[in-house]
């Protein structure tokens, strides 16, 4: 069973308390050039969650603000981690998906594999890391919240057993009409442990909605299963080939008398 | 260096293109010092957006696709025995050794914490695509050292020369394995990118494109190789051997064609070439002179001549590095939401790596038999 | 007397214990740099509450933070600064109840009244005002442009402080010698237009109370900006209670723009009118649409009556940066016109001041009779108390009952009276922050949470000054208020004065959904 956290945007003031929380607890620096609050805000090396600012409309058409905090949604089959060849991410027991810097090559394969575009890198270094949310890993592996979770003053987050979250979001989303019907992240990418609710319609709010529902893992897992099959297989193929070839050719040289070497 | 004491032996001719192409190498590796030292950001326009950029699309993927052709002719020369082809055998593989090399080090350019390059080697993360990419074409291109051995060996070390002899066919076999894994590998590191990359491109048989198209573009570039070293060296390979070769490819492309089709059709997304988006008319192009124009020509009269067969070479290269670009820059351009232009060092770092390679080879043609190497081919 | 002396020594010991306490912090700061261990610079890292000096730099007891519009016009937060105490919220909750007190989801606004509260809570100074000393700085070196100034009642009995003296010291006279020196051309006090609030709001008490004006009773007062917008939010439905006049801050700058042009013969757009507030609400005030009467009267609606608010605090700064020295400046005397003000103006700054300075003068203006000494120190209305109540005998009206209220807090039971009907009062004075301007949201920071110590200490000096310092202790003695009317304002609540020194209000109910029974 792992961890996971019910991320409910309804109830998101945008105070950004979640944002310094992470900075707090992670020991990242301010990016100076990129905000964690508002419309600006964006992931960076420097920034593992941020809070994004959308003026939308609500189901009567009217003007509203909606505050989306955005960290890696530590997907139960993460592409990230199925796209590392060095073991430096890792998904643990209790849900976290987490990173090694000390295995890193710094291919960036990872951040390319992302679906949703999390994993950043660290490009003013002369020897740059990838980075993102760890989950607050060591909190989490002692059952405690996430920093982020722990600080909200709005009640937005619920931190628990990710089917537990999952039940009680769709009990939210049927009792109440406002909610639209879509829990986010429970069957995208194969489900991630982040999962939202929302008023607003998750398009709307900058959430990548046309995603798969498969796991992304699961298409390179036959390739590569297939791959040492081939390989072998191939293999005796080509030997075979070779012989067979060679004693033809001989054969058709002997037969036509024309025999060079 | 050894061949200081034989300098009187080695040879090495100064054209004043040649200089042109030393000096970019040298500002090339002006450049790739400062990149090592100072890190990518400094040197390239890469960002979070666009984590992978030229190094990633033309040293590498292109590099390791138009090196194909040195399994391909080793699979046709050496285990079909297609004896016929021989002229073009060791040429074609001496490409190949290069390609890879200039792949590696394009690679090598690229990962950020290049000093611990070797991680993978120890800590297998086996899951990864690019684990086998990464094992493959490192085994790979120690096989090529080891196959380049046996004819270095004609020259320098001559004791060995026996035992590269004997391992040759070994070395092939293992040589044909590694490619043809690694190049579909290639294309099924995009397997993950599945809500990422222009369906146009994005496949889920998108490593069997790459492999084809690895395969087919080998005779192309024997073509242009031939093409270009036939004039430098007044050494012509006869247009029988370079239009069966031709042919073959061609096969492979009409059988491409039909694949892709296909599989667009399956997926329903055949419509979307012909939507007049930026993306479908960077496909159209890459289909209509990558493959069809080319398919032309391998197949009428047009390729009974030198420039047929150059423009044949020519356009399948060339739609072989569109399509790899296209899958790394511009199917990619539209999930990504900001363009990418390669900075200028990006553009001097891959230009270099290719003069470099261009000088090696010439340099390796002057000294070792690569060329003339069919008077003494059937010796064996 | 003895117990005296006891309490002296009480709080001495107290003050030795805080000190001893700094000391010790001194000491472990100098046993570390002998040790070797701390390379940091001279003064440490910063100060931090005790709960936080916990190994890690994530702090034990975390509660998060209010949220901030990032173009609120008032207040500002630095996010390197805040370690997500949760005094913010704790002020703007439970003090000001305004946040927590609309219901998830938002809507189209980040619900604040501007107050600044949170800007003296915040223990790292992360939450600050708008700094806006940059535009004054500009308009003072642009040599076209004449710059006129005033200063709210509360900034000369905390202005001090920012300087080194003590809490409540007076510096009336040093401010405006101060702001003199910086080149402002004139420098008017808002007492002045205090005092012309008195005129304007008593007649429009007058008028409801005996039905000219169809509008209900109890009237609000409206010069408190923060409650003013708290009402507009929450309590949409008794708008019609709050007075229709503008606070003294915009009613001068109306007239800077109108009266005083005109005067000096200068064309308004040439005019910067600055105020010197010690509120971070009046920088949301004089940003409203509807604040440009005298952009209006001049047919440039373009113009605002007041171009820019600095707080106490920004003026300390603004003094500072120039290398003026506030405590040794010689006192000097506010420019003629505008500047003359009686102690009634003046009071407008404690809590009760208002109510206090507007039944001096209704009692004249409805007796033609000076006020019997006893409503000149009306103590129930004075001092900390959240709510308090008066009833004052008017001979020909009779009882008038009255009642002032300070904190957004102690002003949600009233109001609730009030829509149920069963509040029998006739007049509310309504302040926003506890203790009234005397520490709103702009003034100097205190040691935390503002103190009622400090908050009495100013109220203090206030009242000593309304008793002893100023000549004049009832608004209609005001000489200049008089000319004021006789040369241009005709008369209390007449059309001139309706359009410029009276406003309306918006409800502002549309954008947050407020909580039921919070
Ligand atoms: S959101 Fe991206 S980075 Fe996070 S676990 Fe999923 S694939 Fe990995
Ligand atoms: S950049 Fe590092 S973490 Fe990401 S895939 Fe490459 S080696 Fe793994
Ligand atoms: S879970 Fe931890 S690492 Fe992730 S965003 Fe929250 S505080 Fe940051
Ligand atoms: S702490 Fe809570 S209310 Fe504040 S921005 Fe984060 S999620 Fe929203
Ligand atoms: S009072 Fe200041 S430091 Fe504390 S949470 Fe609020 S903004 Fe942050």
């Amino acid at each position: 069973m792992s961890k996971g956290v019910l991320v409910d945007l309804t109830k998101c003031v945008g105070c950004g308390s979640c944002t310094v929380a992470c900075k707090l607890y992670n020991g990242n620096a301010w990016d100076e050039t990129t905000p964690t609050l508002g419309d600006k805000a964006k992931l960076t090396g420097k920034n593992w969650t941020v809070v994004h600012h959308k003026e939308v409309k609500d189901s009567n058409g009217q003007p509203v603000w909606r505050f989306v905090k955005q960290q890696c949604l530590h997907c139960k089959e993460p592409a990230c981690v199925s796209a590392c060849f060095a073991k430096a991410f890792q998904k643990t027991e209790a849900g976290p998906v987490i990173y090694y810097p000390h295995l890193c090559v710094g291919c960036r394969y990872c951040m390319v594999a992302c679906p949703f575009n999390v994993p950043k890198y660290e490009w003013e270094k002369a020897f740059p890391l990838v980075t993102k949310c760890m989950m607050c890993s060591d909190k989490v592996e002692k059952g405690e919240a996430p920093a982020c979770v722990s600080v909200c003053p709005a009640d937005v987050f619920k931190f628990g057993e990710r089917e537990e979250l999952l039940k009680e979001a769709k009990a939210i989303i049927a009792k109440d009409a406002k909610y639209v019907k879509h829990i986010y992240g429970e069957e995208e990418v194969g489900g991630t442990d982040w999962i939202y609710i929302s008023d607003v319609p998750f398009d709307q709010l900058g959430f990548k909605t046309n995603v798969t529902k498969r796991s992304l893992p699961s298409y390179t897992a036959s390739f590569m299963h297939a791959t040492p099959f081939v390989g072998i297989t191939w293999g005796v193929i080509l030997t075979g080939l070779y012989h067979y070839t060679k004693r033809r050719n001989q054969v058709s040289k002997e037969n036509n008398k024309n025999i060079k070497a | 260096m050894a061949s200081h004491a034989q300098a009187q032996k080695w040879s090495f001719r100064i054209t004043p293109i040649r200089v042109l192409l030393l000096l970019l190498s040298a500002v090339a590796i002006g450049a790739i010092i400062f990149r090592l030292v100072t890190g990518l950001g400094t040197v390239t326009n890469l960002s979070d957006e666009w984590p992978w950029g030229l190094w990633i699309g033309f040293d590498v993927l292109c590099g390791v696709a138009l090196a194909g052709g040195g399994y391909g002719t080793a699979l046709i020369v050496h285990v079909l025995h297609k004896d016929y082809f021989h002229p073009i055998a060791r040429s074609a593989m001496l490409t190949s050794l290069l390609g890879y090399l200039l792949v590696m080090a394009g690679l090598f350019l690229d990962i950020g914490q290049w000093f611990n390059f070797w991680r993978p080697f120890v800590s297998w993360g086996h899951h990864s695509v690019l684990f086998e990419v990464f094992w493959c074409v490192s085994c790979y291109t120690t096989v090529q050292v080891l196959e380049f051995g046996e004819i270095a060996t004609e020259r320098v070390g001559k004791q060995f020369h026996s035992i590269f002899k004997k391992a040759l066919p070994v070395l092939m076999i293992v040589g044909i394995i590694f490619p043809t894994l690694h190049q579909s590998s290639l294309g099924a590191l995009y397997l993950l990118m599945v809500d990422k990359l222009y369906p146009l491109w994005w496949s889920p048989i998108i490593f069997l494109f790459f492999l084809m198209s690895s395969f087919f573009v080998g005779p192309a570039m024997i073509c242009v190789e031939t093409t270009l070293a036939g004039k430098a060296y007044d050494h012509w390979i006869p247009i029988p051997i370079l239009r069966k070769l031709v042919r073959i490819s061609g096969y492979a492309m009409i059988l491409y064609l039909i694949i892709k089709i296909v599989d667009l059709t399956n997926r329903g997304v055949l419509g979307l070439a012909f939507s007049g988006t930026f993306e479908a008319n960077w496909f159209l192009i890459e289909m209509i002179f990558g493959i069809i124009i080319p398919i032309v020509i391998a197949f009428t009269g047009f390729s009974n001549s030198r420039s047929g067969l150059f423009t044949f070479g020519l356009l399948v290269s060339c739609g072989v590095v569109l399509n790899r670009m296209n899958v790394v820059v511009t199917g990619m351009i539209r999930s990504t939401g900001v363009s990418y232009v390669p900075s200028l060092w990006e553009f001097v770092v891959s230009a270099g790596l290719v003069a470099m390679g261009v000088l090696a080879y010439c340099f390796i043609v002057e000294n070792f038999k690569i060329l003339e190497h069919d008077n003494h081919s059937h010796a064996a | 007397m003895q117990n005296q002396a006891d309490k002296e020594k009480e709080r001495q010991v107290t003050r030795r214990g805080f000190l001893k306490m700094m000391g010790g912090i001194g000491l472990t700061g100098i046993t570390a740099t002998i040790a070797g261990c701390s390379t940091d610079p001279a003064g440490g890292k910063g100060w931090m509450p005790q709960q936080y000096q916990v190994a890690s730099s994530f702090p034990v007891q975390v509660k998060g933070r209010i949220p901030i519009d990032p173009t609120n016009p008032s207040i500002t937060r630095d996010d390197k600064k805040c370690v997500l105490c949760g005094q913010c919220v704790e002020v703007c909750q439970r003090v000001q109840t305004v946040y927590g007190y609309y219901e998830l989801p938002i809507k189209d606004d980040i619900t604040c009244v501007n107050c600044g509260q949170c800007t003296l809570w915040c223990p790292t100074a992360a939450i600050t005002e708008r700094d806006d000393i940059d535009k004054v700085v500009q308009a003072l070196e642009d040599k076209s442009i004449h710059v006129v100034v005033q200063t709210a009642p509360a900034t000369r009995v905390g202005l001090g402080e920012e300087f080194g003296m003590a809490p409540g010291s007076f510096v009336e006279g040093k401010q405006v010698a101060a702001l003199k020196k910086l080149g402002f051309d004139a420098v008017f006090d808002t007492n002045f237009s205090a005092d012309l609030t008195i005129f304007e709001e008593g007649t429009e008490l007058i008028k409801r109370v005996t039905g000219a004006l169809d509008e209900p009773l109890p009237q609000f007062t409206s010069c408190s900006p923060g409650w003013v917008k708290f009402c507009e939010y929450y309590y949409p439905d008794l708008l019609h209670h709050m007075s229709t006049c503008k606070s003294p801050q915009q009613m001068l700058g109306a007239l800077v723009k109108t009266y005083y042009a005109k005067e000096k013969g200068i064309s308004p757009d040439k005019i910067f009118s600055v105020s010197i507030m010690p509120c971070t609400a009046k920088k949301f005030e004089a940003a409203r649409p509807e604040m440009n009467s005298a952009g209006k009267h001049a047919g440039k609606p373009e113009l605002r009556d007041v171009d820019v608010v600095l707080t106490t605090r920004e003026l300390a700064r603004l003094i500072k940066s120039k290398g003026i020295d506030l405590t040794s400046l010689k006192d000097e005397k506010y420019d003629t016109l505008m500047g003359e003000s009686t102690s009634a103006g003046l009071i407008f700054g404690a809590t009760g001041g208002v109510m206090e300075a507007a039944i001096r003068s209704a009692y004249f203006l409805i007796t033609k009779q000076e006020p019997p000494e006893a409503l000149l120190n009306l103590t129930p209305i004075r001092g900390l108390q959240g709510c308090k109540e008066a009833t004052v005998n008017i001979p020909g009206v009779g009882d008038v009952k009255v009642a002032v209220v300070h904190g957004l807090s102690n002003a949600r039971p009233i109001l609730e009276a009030v829509r149920k009907g069963d509040a029998p009062y006739h007049f509310i004075e309504f302040m926003c922050c506890p203790g009234g301007c005397i520490s709103g949201g702009g003034q100097p920071r205190t040691s935390l949470p503002p103190s009622d110590e400090v908050r009495q200490a100013r109220i203090n000096s206030i009242y000593n000054a309304d008793a002893h310092i100023y000549a004049k202790r009832k608004s209609h003695e005001n000489k200049e208020v008089l000319a004021l009317y006789e040369k241009f304002l005709e008369s209390p609540n007449s059309h001139i004065a309706h359009e410029l020194l009276h406003t309306h209000y918006e409800d502002r109910s549309k954008h947050l959904t407020v909580k039921k029974n919070a």
